[in-house]
């Protein structure tokens, strides 16, 4: 779901039923309210899957859609076991010839999978355990109807990586006598009732087949088409990556990650995390062998690899900002002087919020002495330390503060500034955030944006003097003050990130009402302001 | 802000909206991206194609399609009629104008046994190595839609009133260069038949907004056929339509792209008071049909000289 006036209008049909769900006559609303839970599941909106998913529990606690659509809840937002505690009843009670049946087995397959993913020591007694339970449960649909492919798929992930791991799980089975049943299976699915997993899963299974010309012809068929969508690529990758682990297997498999990495990145919706160690990874990945990243991604590959690279090395120019001896509080990135009109002109400073680092440790941040500097993805342990703000603006203005380091950053470049913001067209062009969003552990976050409105030329009336804000907004909320935002294909810096993520914010330029939206500051603007 | 306004050539096109984007973001998939958006640079197509075809070209992925093998894929595309002439002087521009793209008539070109690349090419067209089904529905297409504009023909598709072909596009040319709220630089950025009506208006249309540039690709401008038809006002040795265009006019041809003929350079037939002006660059686009419209916005040498004029 891309579209953001649809996603509010979500958001509100859930917040209207929720009200109705408390009512006198809920039963009425209850079929709607259902419903709502699955197109909550569609467009990850998470938090409020789960307060409806348990408001229809209430009413209904034996529906086993909604019991399951609970359990996805639980999984995706990282409660596995108490999943697994509510599918294994489900489970039980369901007749085997029940459509809910094998999808409840499945997932309760998908609950452990998750917890042998999340487990740090693959070779432990529990990530050993889960990956046997993942492995039963998943066995079970595919066995009793080879039509259930994607049961099948898993069980053929999981008992290579159990193979790999020298585990004695399911003797019997053989990876790649069940990989070859799939195929059969998936080649025997009419064409018209082919769905969107129908190419993915069939490229996983040719993976189990050690197929792996097949494996890119496959991605290609679905990831180089213009209108592929992105979870599609972030579900392939995720499984090529965690449960096959295929950047361990070869070069080969390192590149297809590079490249499903890099288009996921380009498509709407596509954002993607990469911790320190990933992004230092990612950086020095050789570049894929000769025509491959045609192979997977088609006659544009090599241009979407390019622009995923760039946006890797701008990656390196953002740091986080941290109290000392304290924790994260923000994000940073790295601007060249003469671009502000300081001098010299090369040296190097962070601009970051006001909120995050101002000269009083106001609000929420710390003063310059409190604060320290950190360049995850090159230097994670050097901390630089703050020396003077040069220039600051408050919260309600550019919410903008421009450090002088005490010691000179050396070996990263300063991210470029652009010299106009996106115009605003019918097709809305693309932001991309870099930054620590917070809530989570320590990542990089490429987070895609639509550029909704902003108080920039030609058209915009900006409200409060000298200063240009941005709007925009990522189909899922969250960010990290402090951030730059890069236009969509040169990866410039349009703007400073300072807040949003939340309904309710005014619209720009005189327009009426309100919607969720980040908030950014133009750096043109900031810019300006400095010179005066 | 920087602004530059398209004007595409003959043959039916997807419509006006989809037309922009396809041309937008060929610019930005270019070797040397040139993203208008992110650089602050607004653009408008001045489309005309509705006056001439019933509907747009509803599949969009057929227009300039990479197999080639339609005739959506080479400016073909809305099966024009062949153009009939009014005058004597109309038989003479058609033929001659037919004459630069093939020798065989229609008769070769109807029977079934399709007439061979021969040794010693007389017409452009017969340079280009794809069949001649697909290529007589570009030659309907180019002579009629190039017949009709210079000869102001009143036309009428399917349930719409007729009107003056010339006369309609050059009211929506100038009131494209005369409404859009821009700081300079404004391009122009023409392709094929869309270099004629820009020169045309630029040059011969006294209520034309002036320009900071001009662009054409893959233009008929250098065949004598057309420049006949551009009098009064042009002359090789002051056919610079300088009154209008502040800046620098680029040119950029592939020497097997039909539509420039034999004739792609412009510098030396439209002189600014007596001195080549122009600067023709010359390009190899990929695979057999040349004169794709995308194909030269994705050129480097097209970027970067979009890119100097824009400065950017």
């Amino acid at each position: 779901m891309s579209d953001d006036s649809t996603l509010d209008r979500l958001r509100q049909r859930v917040d209207d039923i929720l009200r109705k769900l408390q009512g006198l006559d809920a039963q009425s609303d209850l079929v709607d309210a259902k419903r709502l839970v699955e197109e909550l599941r569609n467009a990850r909106e998470y938090s409020r899957m789960g307060r409806l998913a348990e408001a229809v529990s209430r009413h209904d606690p034996k529906d086993p859609t909604n019991r399951r659509l609970y359990a996805q809840y639980l999984i995706d937002t990282g409660k596995a076991t108490a999943a697994i505690d509510l599918l294994k009843p489900l489970a039980q009670r369901l007749p085997k010839n029940h459509a809910e049946f094998a999808e409840a087995t499945g997932l309760l397959g998908r609950a452990y999978k998750q917890i042998f993913f999340d487990t740090g020591d693959k070779t432990s007694r529990g990530a050993r355990e889960a990956l046997k339970q993942a492995i039963v449960a998943y066995r079970k649909p595919f066995e009793e109807n080879p039509a259930n492919t994607w049961h099948g798929v898993n069980l053929v992930a999981l008992l290579a990586r159990a193979r790999r791991l020298g585990l004695r799980v399911a003797p019997d089975l053989h990876p790649k006598e069940v990989a070859a049943k799939v195929v059969v299976a998936l080649e025997a699915t009419p064409e018209n009732e082919r769905d969107e997993w129908f190419l993915p899963t069939l490229a996983e299974a040719s993976l189990g087949l050690d197929d792996w010309d097949a494996v890119e012809q496959n991605i290609k068929a679905y990831a180089a088409n213009r209108d592929t969508k992105a979870f599609l690529i972030a579900s392939t990758l995720r499984q090529f990556r965690e449960v096959w682990d295929i950047e361990n297997v070869d070069d080969r498999g390192r590149g297809i990650v590079t490249a499903l990495r890099a288009r996921l990145l380009e498509l709407p919706g596509g954002g993607l995390d990469l911790s320190p160690a990933e992004l230092r990874q990612a950086r020095a990945a050789p570049l894929p062998a000769e025509g491959q990243l045609e192979a997977v991604l088609g006659v544009q590959g090599p241009k979407t690899y390019r622009w995923w690279k760039t946006g890797v090395e701008r990656a390196v120019a953002v740091a986080s900002i941290r109290q000392q001896l304290g924790g994260r509080i923000g994000t940073g990135f790295l601007v060249r002087a003469g671009d502000f009109g300081f001098d010299p002109k090369d040296e190097l400073l962070v601009l970051t919020n006001f909120h995050v680092v101002n000269e009083h440790g106001a609000g929420n941040g710390v003063a310059p002495a409190a604060a320290e500097i950190v360049f995850e993805a090159v230097t994670p342990n050097q901390p630089y330390l703050v020396e003077k703000i040069l220039w600051t603006s408050p919260v309600e203005r550019h919410d903008a503060s421009l450090l002088r380091l005490k010691s000179p950053v050396t070996g990263i470049e300063p991210l470029p500034l652009a010299k106009a913001l996106p115009v605003l067209e019918d097709n809305p062009p693309q932001v991309y955030i870099i930054g620590h969003p917070g809530g989570r552990d320590l990542a990089f976050s490429f987070q895609d944006n639509t550029l909704l409105d902003h108080e920039g030329p030609p058209a915009g009336k900006p409200q409060i003097p000298g200063v240009c804000r941005v709007h925009y907004r990522a189909p899922t909320e969250g960010g990290s003050s402090g951030s730059p935002v890069f236009n969509s294909d040169l990866w410039q810096v349009v703007a400073l990130h300072h807040k949003g993520g939340k309904l309710g914010m005014p619209k720009l330029n005189g327009k009426e009402g309100s919607y969720g939206a980040n908030e950014g500051i133009s750096i043109h603007s900031i810019k300006e302001a400095i010179s005066g | 802000m920087p602004h530059v306004t398209f004007i595409h050539g003959i043959s039916n096109k997807p419509p006006a909206d989809d037309l922009l984007r396809i041309w937008r973001n060929a610019l930005a998939n270019a070797a040397e991206p040139l993203p208008l958006g992110d650089l602050g640079v607004t653009s408008s197509m001045v489309y005309w194609a509705d006056l001439l075809y019933e509907k747009p070209e509803d599949d969009s992925s057929a227009y300039e399609g990479v197999l080639e093998n339609t005739a959506e894929a080479i400016d073909g595309a809305g099966d024009a009629a062949p153009p009939v002439p009014r005058t004597p002087q109309e038989a003479a521009f058609l033929k001659g104008l037919r004459a630069q793209l093939t020798a065989f008539s229609d008769e070769d070109l109807a029977t079934t046994a399709l007439p061979p690349v021969p040794a010693e090419p007389q017409g452009a067209l017969e340079r280009v190595p794809l069949p001649w089904f697909i290529k007589k529905r570009f030659l309907n297409a180019h002579l009629r839609d190039v017949h009709h504009y210079l000869f102001d023909v009143e036309f009428a598709t399917p349930g719409k009133p007729p009107v003056r072909i010339q006369r309609t596009v050059r009211q929506r040319f100038v009131e494209a260069l005369g409404v859009i709220n821009v700081s300079s630089p404004h391009i122009v950025v023409s392709h094929s038949m869309g270099t004629v009506i820009a020169y045309d208006c630029l040059k011969r249309v006294h209520d034309c907004p002036p320009v900071d540039g001009l662009v054409t690709l893959g233009s008929p401008l250098g065949l004598d056929e057309i420049q006949d038809q551009l009098q009064p006002g042009w002359t090789r040795n002051d056919g610079f339509p300088h009154e209008k265009v502040r800046g620098d006019w680029a040119n950029l041809f592939d020497r097997l792209d039909p539509v420039c003929g034999f004739d792609p350079k412009l510098a030396n037939d439209y002189r600014k008071g007596g001195a080549a002006a122009i600067e023709d660059v010359a390009v190899q686009n990929d695979g057999t049909w040349r004169h794709s419209a995308t194909k030269y916005l994705r050129q480097p040498d097209f970027c970067l000289a979009l890119r100097r004029l824009l400065r950017v």
